[in-house]
């Protein structure tokens, strides 16, 4: 009952989410092309973290979500595969403050913020690559390890 | 006439009846008695029978010695060789008028066969025996559970079973000193890398082959205790034929997709391949490559030969495409598993080592065994021919038809695309780009191309596609779909293959060949063109044949499970059961491992289909029909516990009455698989124990009566 009463709440808030006047609309050939990313057309977002979904709620796409608000509306942001999993994963709890560099995206014919670095707590997590391809926690864990010279 | 006169003739007459019987005798021609093998007239492939004897007799009496007599085994087929590697021996009798061969060793091909026995004159018999059992090799890939996982993970290997379904050592004590029944190669590029070179063995194992339903599941006891369960792995096993068989590990350590085929060994590798690799690079992000190379004896020749492979090859590392790179590497002998290595190769700029395993001449499944990188896929031979566009593709006229599928691995963007394309060739086939027009299915982790009309599936797609017939290239190709008209599928790298090669059943002649396919656009999965010659639905929907399938399926986020099963068509509605892996509990069933699986649908051919090949099993078509799978719950409670039943929404495309691919579009879920026509099952070896458990069941019975 209690994760039933979770996924109504996270769906009640997704309903909720207005699409945000900052971005620009898609175009039909982007709305074609659902995951194609331009790194041209990032935004910076800064919000309040609502909250972070490890699994999609129905009607989300595939992936971890973020869900944040921000001065002119709340935001869901895919977080792609695994980003909440593992030893790396990126740590975030409700109320924290959060800043999202991505592009927007219309898929299924909702507006989706394709995350590719989320910066919380002092910490900035890549999450997509310039390509837009999912980055995943091995591959965090590995940049760190590479980072602190470690080598791979 | 006296008594002395009668002695006389009576003498005479008995002398004259021994001299005719002498002569008649030594006139006779001798008379093999068949003794047979000893110690058995069945044995393992690759083991030997023992020796072969045969007496000869001259009425009733054995010859004595020196007789030569001549044992003459098959050449190819079923057969084996004795000492030395003869397939013909020639001994003498000995002083009881026995001739025996020197050892005799089956070969690798298993089935029934006759060594012929002769001497002269003109006598002969045969003597009859089996190879049983036989020496696979699989490949799978997929999500690992341990290690910290989900982590993406491949394994190959060979392993020895006998006719009752036993892992047994292969050869002698001469040929496998160590007494191993089979060896492996594992990497999860995350720490747990087999050892290299020698791999993981896999030892003996009695009763690994054990009938689940339909179904088996095939037991790996490895030397390696960090893999599967403290060193023992478990595969799901579902036969399409006696030389192949889709399979699943099945263990709950991990999930995965692959394939176990029959082993044609030894095999000299053909001169040209196609292959892909997919996988996941250092930095641990999904990569995908795709190429041709040649293999040509290396000069001068070192000890042991090698070949030197030469060729180009295509990437998409994480969305970082590169095209027509250099490829080079030493291909060493294989081993008497058919397992070998690659060094070299520098695939990526950081591959070093790929192992392979042979299947036969053409086809051969390769893994990355470097401890930071990972990567499986398969290598195709491409025949003798000289390809251009219009080998893409059987004819449909008025142009060339195939259907594709192609699947991201676990741990890339997860995404499965199926579709069907018919090909123009250009007037000048060699030199200009060909054009094409289809219909496609893609789900994007959960996001599906609709059509802009109908806002259901499929999407029309149409593009441009070029294959290279260039020396060095041969077969190299690529296909763009128009971007957009299939999500973000757009550019495929295509490797064309040999039309006698079947590339989901690499040991099956027929299938047309058709091309591997990678996606080199960002997305990034391999895959298989297959060239279209059927969509009449009465051959496959309406077909009286049953059919093997299976699939990879992602749901969530990196969630996995993976079934493979067989069923059939009853006024086209699809039946069947299997097996499930569901290590991440998608079906909330209480066991990672799921026997009796219920997977039922009735596909509903497309407006279309007479075209495109197309059925759909939608919740949203007009008379529902989703594609149902039916879990029964794990944990048997009172009151009992209902099984899971979830609804998929699947399209299907017949490549021909024998094979179809099948790909499933949800919001919560995506997958590809296929379905291929099961055939002659009955030297599959733990059939043959059921067989014979049922015959001495029966025995028994009459015995009490």
């Amino acid at each position: 009952m209690k994760r039933l009463f979770a996924g109504l709440c996270v769906l009640a808030l997704v309903s909720a989410i207005s699409p945000l006047a900052l971005v620009q609309a898609q175009t039909a050939a982007d709305d074609k092309r659902p995951f194609a990313y331009d790194v041209a057309k990032e935004v910076t977002l800064s919000g309040t973290v609502l909250s972070a979904l490890d699994k999609p709620a129905k009607g989300m796409i595939m992936g971890s979500h973020l869900l944040f608000a921000t001065s002119s509306g709340s935001v869901d942001a895919s977080l792609a595969s695994l980003a909440l999993q593992g030893k790396h994963a990126v740590s975030i709890a409700a109320g924290q403050q959060v800043e999202v560099t991505g592009v927007m995206k219309t898929i299924k014919e909702k507006q989706v913020f394709l995350a590719r670095t989320v910066k919380v707590g002092g910490e900035v997590y890549t999450i997509r690559n310039e390509h837009g391809y999912p980055v995943s926690q091995h591959s965090r864990e590995r940049a760190s390890r590479k980072s602190a010279g470690e080598g791979l | 006439m006296n008594r002395k006169t009668y002695a006389s003739i009576l003498a005479l007459t008995l002398l004259a009846i021994v001299f005719l019987t002498a002569c008649s005798s030594s006139s006779a021609p001798p008379v093999i008695a068949i003794a047979g093998a000893s110690p058995a007239s069945g044995t393992t492939v690759t083991t030997d029978y023992g020796t072969l004897t045969a007496v000869v007799t001259s009425n009733g009496t054995p010859v004595g010695q020196g007789v030569s007599v001549t044992f003459t085994a098959p050449t190819a087929g079923p057969s084996g060789t004795f000492a030395g590697g003869a397939s013909s021996e020639t001994d003498l009798t000995d002083s009881t008028g026995t001739a025996t061969s020197s050892l005799f060793t089956a070969n690798y091909v298993p089935g029934a066969f006759a060594v012929a026995v002769t001497t002269l004159p003109a006598a002969g018999g045969n003597i009859n025996l089996t190879n049983g059992g036989g020496v696979y090799s699989f490949y799978v890939t997929g999500t690992e559970a341990i290690n910290g996982g989900p982590n993406f993970y491949a394994l190959a290997g060979s392993v020895v079973l006998d006719a009752a379904g036993d892992v047994v050592p292969y050869g002698d004590s001469v040929s496998n000193p160590t007494g191993i029944s089979g060896e492996q190669d594992y990497n999860d590029a995350f720490g747990l890398t087999s050892p290299e070179p020698s791999g993981d063995a896999i030892l003996a194992e009695p009763l690994a082959l054990v009938a689940v339903g339909g179904q088996y599941t095939l037991t790996l006891t490895t030397n390696n205790t960090a893999l599967g369960v403290a060193g023992v792995e478990t595969l799901g096993v579902q036969f399409v034929n006696n030389s192949h068989a889709l399979i699943t590990q099945f263990d709950g350590t991990a999930t995965s997709s692959g394939s176990l085929d029959l082993q044609i060994l030894p095999s000299t590798p053909g001169a040209s391949f196609a292959f892909t690799l997919s996988g996941v690079d250092p930095a641990y992000n999904s990569v995908v490559y795709g190429g041709v190379f040649g293999l040509a004896a290396t000069t001068p020749a070192p000890t042991p030969p090698t070949l030197t492979l030469t060729g180009i090859y295509d990437e998409d590392d994480a969305g970082a495409v590169s095209t027509g790179n250099t490829l080079t590497g030493i291909a060493s002998q294989s081993d008497a598993l058919g397992r070998g290595t690659i060094t070299g190769t520098n695939l990526g700029g950081y591959v070093g080592t790929l192992n392979y395993y042979i299947v036969g001449p053409e086809a051969v499944r390769l893994i990355d065994v470097d401890a930071n990188d990972s990567a499986v896929g398969s290598a195709f031979g491409q025949g003798t021919a000289t390809f251009t566009n219009a080998s893409l593709g059987a004819a449909c006229a008025p142009a060339q038809c195939s259907v594709f599928g192609v699947e991201s691995n676990s741990y890339g963007f997860l995404y499965a695309t199926a579709g069907q394309i018919a090909a123009t060739p250009a007037a000048s086939p060699d030199t200009t780009d060909g054009t094409f027009t289809g219909v496609g299915d893609v789900d994007e982790e959960g996001s599906v191309c609709v059509d802009s009309v109908t806002l259901v599936p499929p999407c029309t797609i149409a593009g441009t596609y070029f294959v290279s017939g260039t020396t060095g290239q041969n077969g190299y190709g690529n296909l763009t779909i128009t971007a957009g008209d299939l999500g973000d599928v757009s550019v495929l790298g295509i490797y064309m293959t040999d039309p006698a090669l079947n590339l989901n059943d690499p040991n099956n002649t027929t299938g047309g060949g058709g091309a591997l396919v990678a996606e080199l656009d960002g997305l990034n999965g391999t895959g298989v063109l297959t060239p279209q010659t059927d969509t009449t639905p009465g051959d496959f929907t309406g077909s009286a044949s049953s059919y093997a399938f299976g699939a990879q399926d992602f749901f969530c986020s990196i969630c996995e499970f993976d079934y493979v099963g067989q069923g059939s068509f009853t006024a086209g509605a699809f039946s069947g059961t299997g097996l499930l892996s569901d290590p991440y509990n998608a079906f909330d069933s209480g066991s990672a491992m799921n026997t009796g699986v219920g997977f039922s649908g009735a596909p509903l051919a497309d407006a279309t289909e007479s075209a495109t090949g197309r059925y759909t099993m939608y919740t949203t078509n007009e008379t529902p029909n989703p594609f149902v799978i039916t879990v029964p719950a794990f944990v048997v409670t009172n009151p009992v516990t209902p099984p899971t039943v979830i609804d998929f929404n699947v399209a299907i495309y017949q490549a021909s009455g024998t094979q179809a691919y099948w790909i499933d579009e949800d919001t919560f879920s995506l997958s590809l698989g296929s379905l291929q026509q099961q055939g002659d099952m009955s030297l599959v070896p733990a059939v043959r124990r059921a067989r014979a458990a049922v015959k001495a069941a029966a025995k028994t019975k009459q015995k009490q009566k």
